[in-house]
């Protein structure tokens, strides 16, 4: 039953948004307000026959219908509630499902937040959304439909298909339920609750920007009204993707067990590279916004961004790279790859039409090398670059060699590290530079002055970190202009509520907030900035300075690294989880100038059920400001685990990578938050908001 | 006043757009791109691996060079060192690539006539997936005693990647999984 309710729902959720893409299209050329009112219902109707479908799924997985294949696949009887919930998006059907119901979500939200004011961008935005809509479910239908169930076939082949098909019987449920697969051990970890959903909040989110900006182009209304209707959407699908990035991090960091976060892996690439894309376009279209310039960039830099997420769930999807993080090779790659490419050429064409017919020009031009919007370029391009990059180091060398020099030439870890960081340190200065400099012009000598109490504070930050451990000039000169786009945002923010307690003799309390209150979004981004700081020492200290040692020790000895002591206690061999897995336990203490600091368990898991894959090799670590001390438990002595081997590892300041997303959200809800009402009504009076349809 | 919907906003303002370029600007930009671009090569030139199967491996000109290869793991030839870290096992070529990888990687092992080659691997824990019949993509340089030196070793377990589907089994209760 479940199946055909999530499959007809499916279905009419595709139809649904197939006839409102073609409706909204024709209401357009018609000009017909009926036809455009049923595009509208029809768009909203998707997010709750989504809702339906999902419902289908959830519900399978959770009672256990294994004649599903997609539930047969991905639990067996002894998963627990906890990952039942997470195997929705578990394997690609799913997964593909869930990107589909968030995709309608986000549209259904946009289209009703946005259908009065933004009357004109509408039929359009809803024909965009809906085409893309109609395209992942389409996928869903044909080719990895999760509702197809198993069936046994008069001649007693299995067969599968959503529907019984001629003398088929479905088989024994005890069977099914005997012989089911389980969750892929390593998704079993709490991170898989969140990071899967908010790359694909992230991701999908995208949608909203890149749809008003195709509806902007398509429809000719080219102001700034795209970019205010859309700034909160993009926010939010930046904020989700940067989540969904650091926690995908802190996953491969707890289950990979290799004592690093980022391993420059395509599928890694593949979702940072839109991010790159979409932090530019934050910035440059505060440009557009004050000062009507970098118009065709900014579409330029969304439509970019749509296209590189398009290509990032090609890539991770269709068995395109080799990675920890891929999706089975699926049959979805070809169809996939077709509609990434008919979405950057229409994409492209719609871009390349206004801008010759020269209905992109912008207001004002560039003055002087430190004005803010020089270096707001400057930082764009720098941006592009590393997407170039990184976009050639992870799939441009390699395809291009296969095409054009018969052999496939792939580029590792090593040219990501040779290449990336000065772009990344590039960043690190533009962004302590430019919010010290002024639209228009500013002279070397004031952004000089501006620098020079940020810079102290700077340094006194890099002193701390020359304390923590012995560091070489070269490194604290990178840890001094990192720290600076922190302090900068620190010192401008403190300034400022100390200018409002002189001046209007407000507490520093209320001073603080009223700040903020007064421009969220400036104060909003400087968080951010600080939180990337962080995350910038973070990972520069914990890929520089990490330590590692091997040792056997026996019962009772202890190993020495970095100024702590780890000594073996002693192991818990053969405890039987309540999900049936099987965990051998090494228990040890981390010792710190002779005081105890931490007891550790790292482990080794055995699933027994599991096909193929069924070790997992858990870490334990002890987390400070300073620094994890992180233990593998490598291997041990069968039976009596008299002597047990570990690989320690010290990752000094990688919690920094960890906290600092605390500010990022922090940052992006205050940046996110409306505006006052006195703002609103300002806004309103500016000429290139008063349309026709905003005023109906 | 919904038809209004439809027109073009008259009262957008549209200011005289300053004409021609701004030449500094463009010969800073270009300046940027060569810089990036010699950095791009240049990374290029340093980190690209050749990525081949094992028989090409052995055909060609290879000893001493960096280069990526990929090959089916036999899983009784895994010998692994936990004291040192020292991982040994035999890896078989794999033909060609194709959609079915777990057959392919499962005929690569069991093929006599397929080319093996000994691998050695230092300062590794031994991955999880380590196992029979596991696609190994590995990074090292093939040594003049014919035994390929991983540094890098990346390991795809076919069963993850493809979709298992029950067997016969489940037709009959009698029969055992």
């Amino acid at each position: 039953m479940l199946a055909e309710v999530g499959f007809i729902a499916t279905f009419l959720a595709f139809g649904a948004a197939l006839y409102a893409a073609v409706m909204a299209f024709y209401s357009v050329r018609q000009r017909d307000e009926r036809r455009l009112l049923s595009a509208r219902n029809a768009a909203l109707a998707t997010a709750p026959l989504m809702l339906v479908s999902l419902g289908a799924l959830l519900s399978a997985l959770l009672t256990e219908q294994y004649q599903i294949a997609y539930v047969w696949n991905v639990t067996d009887p002894n998963t627990p509630t906890f990952y039942r919930i997470t195997a929705l998006w578990g394997a690609q059907a799913g997964s593909l499902l869930f990107w589909s119901g968030l995709m309608s979500a986000f549209a259904f939200g946009a289209i009703a937040l946005n259908w009065q004011a933004q009357r004109r961008l509408m039929p359009y935005v809803i024909a965009y959304t809906m085409l893309v809509l109609a395209a992942f479910l389409a996928l869903s239908l044909f080719f990895e439909n999760p509702f197809e169930r198993y069936w046994i076939m008069p001649d007693d082949s299995v067969a599968k298909g959503v529907f019984a098909l001629g003398g088929a019987v479905p088989p024994s449920a005890v069977r099914l339920a005997e012989t089911a697969n389980g969750l892929n051990p390593l998704l079993r970890h709490f991170g898989m609750i969140v990071h899967p959903p908010l790359l694909y909040m992230g991701f999908v989110g995208f949608i909203i920007p890149f749809a008003f900006a195709m509806a902007a182009l398509a429809s000719g209304d080219l102001s700034s009204n795209w970019i205010k209707a859309t700034r909160r959407w993009t926010l939010l699908a930046w904020l989700s993707l940067s989540l969904g990035l650091v926690l995908g991090g802190r996953w491969a960091y707890d289950v990979l067990g290799w004592g690093g976060w980022w391993g420059w892996d395509p599928v890694e690439n593949a979702a940072f590279l839109p991010w790159l894309l979409s932090t530019a376009f934050l910035h440059s279209v505060m440009i557009q916004e004050k000062r009507g310039m970098l118009k065709v960039w900014n579409m330029f830099l969304i439509l970019g961004t749509f296209s590189a997420v398009i290509f990032g769930t090609f890539a991770t999807r269709s068995g395109l790279v080799d990675s920890v993080h891929s999706f089975a090779r699926s049959a979805i790659g070809f169809p996939l790859f077709f509609f990434w490419f008919a979405i950057t050429a229409m994409s492209v064409g719609l871009l390349l039409w206004r801008w010759r017919r020269g209905e992109l020009r912008d207001e004002r031009r560039l003055h002087g090398w430190l004005s803010r919007e020089t270096l707001f370029v400057l930082n764009n391009v720098i941006f592009v670059m590393l997407f170039i990059a990184i976009f050639w180091g992870s799939f441009g060398a390699p395809i291009f060699s296969e095409l054009f020099m018969g052999t496939t030439i792939t580029l590792g870890k090593d040219y990501f590290l040779q290449v990336t960081p000065p772009l990344f340190l590039a960043l690190f200065i533009l962004m302590g530079v430019a919010p010290l400099s002024a639209w228009g012009a500013t002279t070397l000598l004031r952004l000089g002055k501006a620098l020079i109490a940020p810079s102290l504070l700077a340094a006194l930050v890099v002193l701390s970190l020359a304390l923590l451990q012995p560091t070489e000039p070269l490194v604290l000169l990178i840890y001094g202009l990192i720290a600076l786009s922190g302090t900068v945002a620190l010192w401008e923010t403190a300034r400022g509520a100390a200018a409002r307690h002189k001046r209007l003799g407000e507490n520093w309390y209320t001073a603080f907030t009223a700040l903020i209150a007064r421009n969220r979004r400036r104060y909003g981004g400087y968080l951010i900035h600080l939180s990337i700081a962080l995350l910038g020492i973070g990972a520069l200290g914990s890929e520089l300075y990490q330590q590692e040692t091997q040792r056997t020790l026996a019962v009772g000895q202890s190993l020495e690294l970095g100024g702590y002591v780890m000594r073996y206690d002693g192991f818990l061999g053969g405890q039987i989880a309540e999900d049936g897995r099987i965990m051998d336990i090494a228990q040890v203490t981390v010792l710190r100038d002779g005081r105890e600091v931490a007891r550790l368990r790292p482990r080794r898991d055995f699933y027994p059920n599991a096909e193929g894959m069924n070790t997992m090799t858990i870490p334990s670590a002890h987390s400070t400001l300073e620094g994890d001390f992180y233990v593998l438990l490598v291997d041990w002595e069968p039976i009596s685990a008299q002597n047990a081997t570990f690989k320690v590892f010290i990752n000094p300041l990688i919690n920094l990578i960890w906290w600092s997303s605390l500010l990022l959200i922090l940052g992006t809800l205050i940046g996110m938050y409306p505006e006052r009402r006195v703002a609103l009504a300002t806004a309103t009076v500016e000429p290139s908001s008063q349309l026709a349809g905003a005023k109906a | 006043m919904t038809q209004l919907a439809w027109e073009k906003p008259e009262n957008v303002p549209v200011e005289a757009s300053p004409q021609g370029i701004q030449w500094k600007y463009v010969i800073g930009l270009i300046v940027l791109f060569v810089g990036i671009g010699y950095l791009i090569l240049q990374g290029t030139a340093s980190g690209a691996r050749y990525f081949i199967s094992v028989d090409e491996l052995l055909k060609g000109d290879y000893i001493g060079k960096t280069v990526r290869i990929s090959g089916a793991v036999i899983g009784e030839s895994i010998r692994y060192d936990p004291q040192n870290l020292i991982i040994d096992f035999t890896i078989a070529n794999i033909p060609s690539e194709t959609n079915d990888l777990a057959r392919t990687l499962h005929e690569a092992v069991r093929d006599p006539k397929a080319t093996r080659l000994a691998v050695h691997v230092r300062d590794q824990v031994k991955p999880d997936l380590l196992q029979n019949e596991a696609q190994a993509i590995l990074t090292g340089k093939l040594g003049e005693d014919g035994i390929f030196y991983a540094t890098e070793v990346l390991l795809k377990c076919p069963s993850r990647y493809h979709e298992i589907a029950p067997n016969q089994s489940i037709a009959d209760p009698s029969i055992g999984k």
